[in-house]
């Protein structure tokens, strides 16, 4: 314990001058970076009128005018409804499907495990707007434009290859000492699969869900391309119609901007620690 | 696994055969969906007549004019050229610019310092809002009117009254900038590279007297390399494929349009839709996103070799 923090202390004082400068400033640039458009949108969401207080005057009286007709006349609520169902859905059919396929492959020698493994890989590199036409395509010989089921199976269909990298990584760590155990106890694949080692690999399968579910939640391309109806848009799809309708509503238009970012900050803040894990593969503690 | 006894293995086998199709069926049936139907189908009709007259039939050109789509792409439509020069100059930024801004943050946040975890939670949160929301926030802060960046170009030029987002020049590095200094989840995967170079190594750096920047340049930054490899290739692509901050900044004007932009353009938004010629731009980013890939494995092959001499 005490050998610890004296090498804490050591490694802080031991740094050059040089170096220590050069973090500093890389650390406010980082504050800076993230922080100054944030607090600019909830200084002007405050201002009556952010047209006669511009840039980054305080207001003058608070005004919450804004937050309560983006409530009241927007029905905010309803949008993030639709974003939550979405996401939620998609997310809960493209892990379950995912980590199905990814513990045959990384657990079981077949014929054309390595094509599978390929194939898998190779989505990450097709750009998902070069198939914008098919796929638009699909969604209407199916007859589900605008509707949020069509959301639903392009979401769950897309990202594969993320969460089978995640989730096989996670499997490969897996002692096989566990399924032999389980095999002798007389379970079947099946069984042993699903008693054992989901269970065990919650944690990396968690990381993916968390991952697909941010995605999902802030997608916009497809959002806006097969939904038309104003009451199923989810939340990133219902920003394309504030560009116009809020045309001289400058307060309402930013007091919409802060609730609508709020959510996924608020869930992040939250968290924050398993983000940072997930994100940075676990070496990194939050 | 592999030395069962052969006696059980037919039913067994079968058994086990059937569990491996069974669980592998349901990606495979959305990879053939999603992914190998829709490639095949933009290939083929990149060499059909397929636009707004005839929607449920396309028509193949014939092996004589095979190459109409394109040649209509490459010679007549006015925003093919400019589309590829905006998404090849956004991949280069991505992974020339990015990844080196990523990379020194994340070396500044793998330092102990106090605040330290502060920094880390608040810098991943612009990454945490959609880009879609990102794009309408700057919008605001460009708007000559009520912006931020207005009151900023007046303090240089006093009778700047223009919005940049119309100029052409200053609306392109605009959008970059509204996108590029957001790298919070590249430097996340930078830091937990950097986290698990082991300590001793750290140290053994030390005894030899490289600290601080010194050690971070000839220690850690060869030790992550296949971790820079990797994010340069996601930066330059992503980079390649940006739409949304295209679509809320400024629709194309100005000399903005992308690749992803001119796609949807003329396969969906457009009143005369082009499904043809829009799968033959779809077949150049599907072209240009393995030559990314190829470029930065070269890029980093070299400095390996250069490494070795």
């Amino acid at each position: 314990m005490t050998l610890k923090k004296f090498k804490k202390e050591k490694t802080v004082k031991d740094m050059p001058i040089g170096t220590k400068i050069f973090t500093y400033l890389c650390l406010i640039w980082a504050l800076t970076v993230s922080l100054v458009p944030l607090i600019w949108l909830v200084l002007s969401s405050l201002k009556k009128d952010p047209m006669a207080r511009p840039g980054f005057q305080l207001p003058d009286s608070i005004c919450i005018d804004g937050y309560i007709s983006t409530f009241r006349d927007l029905h905010v609520l309803r949008y993030f409804g639709n974003s939550l169902f979405v996401a939620g859905m998609s997310v809960l059919i493209s892990v379950v499907m995912i980590s199905m396929s990814a513990y045959v492959v990384a657990r079981m020698e077949f014929r054309g495990k390595a094509l599978v493994n390929i194939l898998l890989y190779s989505t990450m590199f097709i750009p998902a707007t070069a198939l914008t036409y098919p796929v638009y395509n699909l969604i209407n010989n199916l007859h589900l434009y605008d509707t949020r089921a069509a959301l639903i199976l392009i979401y769950s269909c897309s990202g594969i290859a993320v969460s089978f990298f995640v989730i096989k990584n996670y499997y490969n760590n897996i002692p096989r000492e566990l399924e032999e155990a389980a095999r002798i106890d007389g379970c079947g694949y099946f069984q042993t699969w699903l008693m054992v080692i989901f269970p065990i690999a919650r944690p990396g399968i968690m990381t993916a869900a968390v991952l697909a579910f941010l995605n999902n939640w802030n997608e916009y391309y497809w959002a806006s391309l097969v939904l038309i109806t104003r009451e199923k848009l989810t939340v990133p799809a219902l920003l394309s119609t504030f560009t116009t309708s809020f045309n001289t509503n400058y307060n309402g238009l930013f007091s919409a901007m802060v609730v609508i970012i709020l959510p996924p900050v608020v869930l992040y803040c939250i968290f924050s620690k398993f983000f940072v894990e997930a994100l940075s593969g676990g070496a990194v503690k939050g | 696994m592999v030395n069962r006894p052969k006696k059980k293995k037919s039913k067994l086998g079968m058994r086990r055969t059937g569990f491996i199709i069974a669980f592998l069926a349901p990606t495979l049936f959305v990879f053939c969906v999603f992914y190998l139907y829709p490639i095949i189908t933009v290939f083929v009709t990149s060499f059909c007549k397929w636009d707004y007259t005839n929607i449920t039939s396309p028509e193949f050109f014939g092996w004589n004019d095979l190459w109409n789509n394109y040649n209509y792409i490459f010679n007549k439509y006015p925003f093919f050229w400019e589309a590829l020069k905006n998404s090849t100059k956004w991949a280069i930024v991505g992974a020339v610019v990015q990844i080196p801004i990523a990379t020194l943050i994340a070396l500044a946040l793998s330092r102990k310092v106090k605040g330290i975890k502060f920094v880390r939670i608040v810098y991943i949160i612009p990454n945490m809002i959609s880009t879609a929301a990102m794009g309408v926030i700057f919008l605001q802060l460009y708007n000559p009117s009520y912006g931020i960046i207005n009151p900023i170009i007046r303090l240089f030029n006093k009778d700047f009254s223009d919005s940049i987002l119309l100029l052409k020049g200053p609306a392109f590095v605009a959008m970059t900038c509204a996108y590029i200094f957001f790298t919070g989840t590249t430097t996340l995967m930078i830091l937990g590279n950097i986290m698990a170079v082991p300590e001793e190594i750290r140290e053994a750096a030390m005894l030899d007297g490289a600290s601080g920047l010194k050690q971070d340049l000839h220690i850690t930054i060869p030790m992550i390399k296949g971790t820079l490899k990797t994010v340069s290739v996601l930066a330059a692509t992503s980079g390649f494929l940006l739409y949304n901050e295209v679509y809320f900044l400024t629709k194309g004007a100005a000399g903005t349009y992308s690749i992803s932009y001119v796609i949807r353009e003329l396969a969906i938004t457009s009143p005369r839709t082009q499904f043809g010629r829009a799968n033959a731009v779809a077949m150049i980013q599907i072209l240009a996103g393995m030559v990314i890939i190829l470029v930065v494995s070269f890029v980093y092959s070299l400095s390996y070799k250069k490494e070795k001499h």
